[in-house]
């Protein structure tokens, strides 16, 4: 393995400036022997390891560069990283300030092979050596890289990519938050595709950062801010969180947990929209719906307006279709019932009376003309006898007497005719006035009149010529029932109470009942009630 | 009619539940007539909805409380090749 040789090579040269020679050391137990000045070519501790240090320092640059395999990763509660670097046959210790291991992007663990950069120092205190690391990376693949697969891992360890989680977006929102960079090719995109298909909707740009220091923070905080809101903002429908294309670094903002754990939160459905085709962040992973561009994202938020009036105008259709369909039925219903027996008999009544009407009208007239004809016959009888008889005065008193007798005769007959003519007009009045033709005659304007027109008088119409229909078809059907039992049609009532069955709903199975023909009844019990459809 | 403002899904979804009820016949001819008069309502309040024909754009800026306020948003031009974002 390259690697680990390189290791090696550096730490044999990590020795090479120490000369082979005897070197005495002075075993000093504490500092009480330390002040003490040491006799000469003897070193104390400490000096040995200055110069050790020393040596080390002038032989290495001021940064070396180790291959090895992690083993005894530590990471401190105070935050920094204590590990052995390690190959077949050797092993460094190392240590990465707080300050450094914080910048990490993957997570180091043992057993990760990592090309670790830094400066070799001596660590007096403990005589050791070791290598203070500024840089860990993960060897032959990059540190984003392998972060990327690192945090994938755990969170879809943790079920957050699962897709019970995803939540459906709404056909036709009304209010999207837009979580990017206010200037840029992203937002733009979006909002031009939504003004062309959707223009209805309120959009809320919520500006962020979108790569570097922080934007991650930015990103989820807006995300979550949005989610908090919702009485100042309204109800949100959808957020599309996202940026247009860049480099890995670009859009690491995107992979990172902050971002991640903030969108799984969303109550808000969220559309992520980051980069181009090919970049899958974390956040797609973890959003509701991923989009492959920002315009893709927009195109999935919005539904396009000429399909969604399309849809309206076809329920519209659907629903003045079947309304009229209905009222359509509800005219020849109304025309079926005037066409009926009870209806048409009445008419045949009234048409009698008429008759009778116009006979006493021709009686009158005749017998009127009969007495005028008698009396004048009786006059002329009358008349020779009178002449023949001849005396002058008697014939003017009696000539007198005959033209009053006439007057009187002929203004008794005038007013018994007015008499019988006033009758006979009150008579045709009234029954024109109660005649069912001429309601029958209106009932059936008003019928024609709804088939015309439609909607809202129409409901008042129809309320009203229902009330009058109703009432007259109960006087009618109490007038005529005796006839319908003639035809052969029943009346069924309950036994008990004796209540009119008008439908099988107020039966049960195993009710008396008793039933009305024309000339008596009897008494049956019921048997498989059934209801019929009313309307196919 | 309706009291509160519904949303268009939801007006949608009454309407093609009174052309359902109207069609199946289940009620009578004057609720219908009610229906339909119910039914004429929830596309007019569509149409309301629909036909707002400008896209209306505000910018959230959030306050120091961690309210949120919405302001005029300044649109940036179109097809730019901004890089960033």
């Amino acid at each position: 393995m390259d690697g680990s040789q390189d290791a090696q090579f550096l730490l044999f040269t990590l020795l090479s400036p120490m000369k082979p020679e005897n070197v005495n050391v002075v075993l000093s137990n504490s500092s009480k022997l330390g002040a003490a000045p040491a006799p000469s070519g003897v070193l104390t501790v400490s000096q040995l390891t200055a110069r050790i240090k020393h040596s080390i320092q002038s032989a290495f640059p001021a940064t070396v560069h180790v291959v090895g395999e992690i083993s005894n990763f530590k990471r401190h509660t105070s935050g920094h990283i204590y590990l052995t670097l390690k190959d077949q046959t050797s092993e460094l210790a190392g240590v990465m300030w707080r300050s450094e291991a914080a910048k990490l992007k993957f997570a180091p663990k043992d057993g990760l092979e990592v090309v670790a950069s830094g400066t070799v120092e001596v660590f007096e205190r403990a005589g050791r050596y070791q290598l203070y690391i500024r840089k860990l990376e993960p060897r032959g693949v990059g540190a984003l890289d392998l972060a990327f697969r690192q945090l994938r891992e755990k969170l879809q360890i943790e079920g957050l990519f699962d897709s019970r989680h995803k939540k459906t977006l709404p056909m036709f929102p009304q209010r999207i938050v837009l979580v990017t960079s206010p200037t840029g090719a992203a937002i733009a995109d979006i909002l031009r595709t939504i003004e062309r298909r959707y223009p209805c909707v309120d959009v809320f740009v919520y500006p962020v950062r979108v790569q570097g220091d922080g934007a991650a923070a930015e990103i989820a905080a807006a995300i979550r801010t949005v989610n908090a809101n919702p009485s100042q903002l309204g109800e949100i429908d959808v957020m599309i969180v996202g940026r247009g294309g860049g480099s890995l670094e670009d859009l690491w903002a995107f992979n990172e947990e902050t971002v991640a754990r903030a969108i799984f939160a969303s109550r808000i459905p969220i559309i992520s929209a980051v980069g181009h085709e090919v970049d899958v962040t974390i956040a797609d992973l973890v959003a509701d719906v991923r989009a492959a561009t920002p315009t893709a994202a927009a195109e999935l938020a919005v539904p396009v307006m000429d399909e969604v009036l399309d849809r309206l105008r076809s329920q519209e259709l659907r629903v003045w279709r079947a309304v009229r369909a209905k009222v359509e039925l509800g005219g020849t219903r109304i025309n079926g019932v005037l066409k009926r027996e009870p209806l048409r008999d009445a008419l045949a009544v009234v048409r009698r009376r008429e008759q009778i009407v116009d006979e006493l009208t021709n009686r009158a007239q005749r017998s009127l003309a009969t007495r005028v004809h008698r009396a004048r016959r009786t006059l002329d009888a009358v008349e020779p006898v009178v002449q023949r008889i001849a005396p002058h005065t008697y014939l003017l008193r009696t000539g007198v007497l005959l033209r009053d007798a006439e007057h009187a005769l002929r203004w008794v007959i005038s007013r018994r005719l007015t008499g019988y003519t006033t009758l006979v007009t009150d008579h045709n009045g009234r029954l024109n006035r109660i005649s069912p033709a001429n309601r029958v005659q209106r009932l059936a304007e008003q019928v024609a009149r709804l088939g015309t027109s439609l909607p809202v008088a129409l409901a008042q119409r129809l309320t009203l010529l229902n009330q009058r229909l109703a009432s007259q078809e109960a006087l009618l059907a109490a007038v005529s029932h005796q006839n319908v039992l003639a035809r052969g049609f029943s009346i069924t009532r309950l036994k008990k109470g004796r209540k009119i069955v008008r439908s099988v709903a107020e039966l049960t199975d195993r009710q008396r009942l008793v039933t009305q023909v024309a000339d008596g009844e009897f008494e049956s019990e019921t048997v498989n009630v059934t209801q019929r459809e009313l309307f196919e | 009619m309706a009291k509160k403002k519904l949303t268009f899904e939801e007006a949608l979804k009454q309407l093609e539940t009174i052309a359902e009820q109207i069609e199946r016949g289940t009620i009578g001819l004057e609720e219908s007539i009610d229906k339909y008069e119910e039914g004429m309502a929830l596309v007019k309040q569509c149409r309301d909805i629909l036909s707002k024909a400008e896209l209306k754009i505000q910018q959230l800026q959030q306050r120091g409380d961690g309210t949120v306020v919405a302001t005029s948003f300044k649109r940036p031009k179109d097809a730019g090749l901004e890089h960033e974002g």
